[in-house]
């Protein structure tokens, strides 16, 4: 059986909050960790050593994440590195393009599955696995904040814009 | 008739002296040597004493005989002449004289006198000469004709016109017709002697129509006894295209301004109207009756225009200008206006005016609808984006309760900092949200463009020096106030100069400049802000107009420009950028002034006072 102490998962997020976050599910789930800011980065830490894994952003400064899929469809070697596309902009004007290129099926390899953001690390830890071929002991997270998160995730997602101004409206009265 | 050889003896007597002296004629006694040798009293009046002199000394003040002498011919054959000659008197004023010549035979029927009989014609060839010149040169046509309607004389003009044919029928002349015409004025001028006068329409020798108006006079004094008739004529053929010909202009020209949709307002020297066509009338609301030859221009006219004719300026255009209606109503017109003049004396002037009211109209609503795009796409990006600020809150959240777990102090401190971090993200957010919601319409006011970019530029000085940024500031000077929201032009130029300063602190150049420029290029004002940073790839170019773009990781959050943008078209203006990658970038606000928004006059409400004041500090950029 593999364990997740042998693989290593790239994350590539210009996000300093999102890269420690992806890391800490990862790490947390015994997962091997390394990170990158950006593309470039990214690129570096893939010549470096080949990671098991890659959880991608795609709308970054200094070489998107549509560039440096490029860079890795051009290397035998990196090619069949699997990849998991992690966007708040599937689709919205900033990423819907890369996105629909990406997922057209012209792509010789690549990633073949993506999460939106804000991603459930149950969701994201578990996709992993599955890819990898991987097996965690332990059970799901069934903790209160949890809950309160899935409820959330749901809200935010039927949520009118209106709606949602007034909420923040009201949470800055809070605050 | 009985000869003078039956008269009784004294009256032969008083013949052969008394009549000699008496006869109202010049008369001379000329020998064959051509010497006078005897002159009456009447040609010493006229040519002085002459007994002794030579004939053509006397005549003529020669001093030889003239060529072609008719006495020296008479003498020789006895023939009796006739000279028409021209002499001088003894004033020495040229005179005309018809002379007489007869020879005087003796008893063997030999010449040896000859008598020269003449009288003076010198006025009366003058007047025929003077009448003569007057009657071919008269610019006017003047036939004679006969009672079988036939031209015995015709002038020049005539001549010219019609073709030499006298002795032909005057109305073959005239009118290549082979008929009298049927109102023929020369027929009644025979028939009574009075004059008549009528229009007629000949044809000339080029076979073109030929208007004139004749006048026909009998040639008597006494319009009675006479043979001829004087026809004259006036041409009127071009005067009467002229007018044919004005009248079709002034019709065409009524049409034009009535049947023009822009008002047309004219008038005199004195700023009387004379023209106010319907469109105008529709304009202003009133019946061009109550206002032409009646009212002043500068009672309907903008003042501009009027100072523009009272100074005998030559045209005038106003793109944007204002008329008031005879109902009070201000009315938004395009005016182009001309002063009419001759030299430099102001003939009077005209304005067509362009209704803008339906231009204006559809402004507005372009505008507005502009806006509403604008708020809704941005809205929908607002929404959009708080996912990312979710994955931070959540992110926090898991590496606390990760921390806990695992009892590691470090991770806990370090998830906490995650949620403070973007708990302060949601606050800017919301301020964000605030300048976005719904309904915000810039609260206009006359301001100060420059005025405006001196507080942003004092605001950032301090920064920029600590930054080891030079922050420059050219202005144009006299630019007009702007009705715009100064509080939000100020967060636009803050959120740009803030940028730009960024810009340069991400490269490592020696010398590092932020420029902000002021200026006005045909009625646009610009506000401009360069600076010699990283500037931006095409990628980059494309996205930072987009929520939550940004490439300051954690510094910014991507809304700066987004909200620059937003109010720029607000205030119906537009944002331009150019950057090349490691020269540096150049951010445009273009406001047209016709664009902006009307002055809010009203006070400004409460909530958009406390929205003002977030989001005009704390700003930090896209």
């Amino acid at each position: 059986m593999v364990k997740p102490e042998d693989k290593t998962v790239l994350v590539v997020d210009d996000e300093e909050d999102v890269r420690d976050y992806l890391a800490t599910v990862l790490e947390d789930s015994g997962f091997s960790v390394v990170t990158a800011a950006d593309g470039a980065e990214a690129l570096e830490r893939v010549e470096s050593a080949i990671p098991d894994f890659i959880s991608l952003d795609l709308v970054m400064p200094n070489r998107s994440g549509m560039k440096f899929l490029h860079d890795l469809r051009r290397k035998q070697e990196w090619r069949d590195i699997p990849v998991v596309v992690v966007t708040a902009h599937a689709h919205d004007d900033l990423g819907k393009a890369d996105f629909v290129e990406i997922f057209s099926g012209k792509q010789l390899a690549g990633p073949s599955f993506y999460l939106e953001k804000p991603v459930n690390p149950d969701q994201y830890v578990g996709l992993i696995c599955e890819k990898l071929g991987v097996q965690i002991e332990g059970k799901p997270d069934e903790s209160d904040t949890g809950r309160l998160r899935s409820q959330l995730h749901d809200l935010i997602d039927q949520m009118e814009s209106t709606q949602l101004s007034q909420l923040l409206r009201m949470l800055k009265l809070l605050g | 008739m009985p000869t003078a050889i039956d008269l009784p003896p004294h009256v032969r007597d008083w013949i052969g002296d008394g009549l000699f002296q008496h006869v109202p004629s010049s008369v001379i006694v000329i020998d064959r040597e051509l010497e006078v040798v005897a002159a009456n009293s009447e040609f010493v009046r006229v040519f002085g004493e002459a007994t002794g002199k030579h004939c053509y000394e006397a005549y003529k003040r020669r001093d030889r005989p003239c060529e072609g002498c008719m006495a020296i011919e008479t003498f020789e054959d006895g023939e009796v002449r006739i000279n028409d000659t021209r002499g001088i008197d003894k004033n020495g004023q040229p005179a005309h004289y018809v002379v007489h010549i007869v020879p005087v035979h003796n008893e063997e029927g030999k010449i040896t006198h000859v008598i020269e009989m003449s009288y003076d014609v010198t006025e009366s060839r003058f007047l025929q000469r003077r009448y003569n010149l007057l009657f071919e040169r008269v610019p006017c046509y003047v036939a004679v004709i006969d009672r079988d309607y036939r031209v015995v004389r015709a002038n020049e003009l005539v001549r010219n016109t019609f073709g030499d044919s006298a002795g032909g029928h005057c109305y073959t002349m005239l009118k290549q017709s082979n008929e009298r015409c049927a109102d023929c004025p020369a027929m009644k001028t025979f028939a009574d002697g009075g004059s008549y006068t009528s229009r007629q329409l000949g044809i000339n020798k080029q076979g073109e129509l030929t208007a004139y108006v004749v006048s026909t006079a009998p040639l008597s004094s006494s319009g009675r006894d006479f043979e001829h008739v004087i026809e004259m004529a006036v041409d009127v053929t071009e005067s009467e295209q002229l007018s044919e010909r004005l009248l079709r202009e002034a019709q065409f020209r009524r049409r034009l301004t009535e049947s023009a949709i822009d008002a047309l307002v004219a008038c005199e020297a004195s700023g009387t109207i004379n023209i106010f066509n319907p469109a105008a009338e529709q304009l202003f609301e009133v019946d061009a009756l109550q206002v032409t030859g009646r009212k002043q221009i500068a009672e309907f006219l903008p003042d501009e225009f009027v100072r523009t004719v009272a100074a005998g300026g030559s045209s005038l255009q106003m793109p944007e200008a204002a008329v008031v209606n005879t109902k009070g109503e201000t009315l938004p017109v395009r005016l182009s206006g001309t002063v009419l003049k001759e030299g430099d004396h102001v003939l009077g002037a005209a304005a067509f005016l362009q209704d803008l009211r339906e231009v204006k109209r559809l402004e507005r609503e372009k505008l507005d609808s502009e806006r509403l795009a604008a708020v809704g796409s941005t809205v929908a990006q607002l929404a959009h984006g708080i996912k990312n600020i979710l994955t931070g809150l959540e992110g926090g959240m898991y590496v606390i309760r990760s921390g806990i777990k695992k009892g590691s102090a470090e991770r806990t401190n370090k998830g906490w900092d995650m949620l403070e971090r973007n708990v302060q993200r949601i606050t800017v957010l919301v301020r964000g949200f605030l300048s976005f919601s719904k309904g915000h319409t810039p609260k206009a006011v006359p301001s100060d463009p420059s005025r405006i970019a001196q507080d942003v530029i004092e605001l950032y000085r301090d920064a920029a020096r600590e930054a080891g940024v030079e922050l420059i500031y050219e202005a144009e000077r006299g630019i007009a106030q702007i009705d715009v929201d100064p509080e939000d032009i100020k967060t636009c130029l803050e959120n740009l100069v803030s940028n730009a300063i960024d810009a340069c602190q991400a490269s490592n150049k020696e010398d590092q400049t932020v420029t902000v420029r002021v200026r006005e290029r045909g009625s646009t004002v610009v506000y401009e802000v360069s600076d010699n940073g990283v500037g931006m790839d095409s990628e980059i170019k494309n996205k930072v107009f987009t929520t939550f773009f940004t490439t300051k990781g954690m510094g910014g959050t991507g809304l700066g420009l987004l909200v620059t943008r937003k109010i720029v078209q607000e205030h119906g203006g537009r944002v331009e950028m150019e950057s090349v990658p490691e020269k540096g970038s150049v951010f445009r606000i273009e406001l047209p002034r016709q664009r902006l928004p009307a002055p809010a006059n009203q006070k400004r409400d409460v909530g958009r006072d406390s929205a003002e004041g977030e989001h005009s500090h704390g700003q930090t950029g896209g």
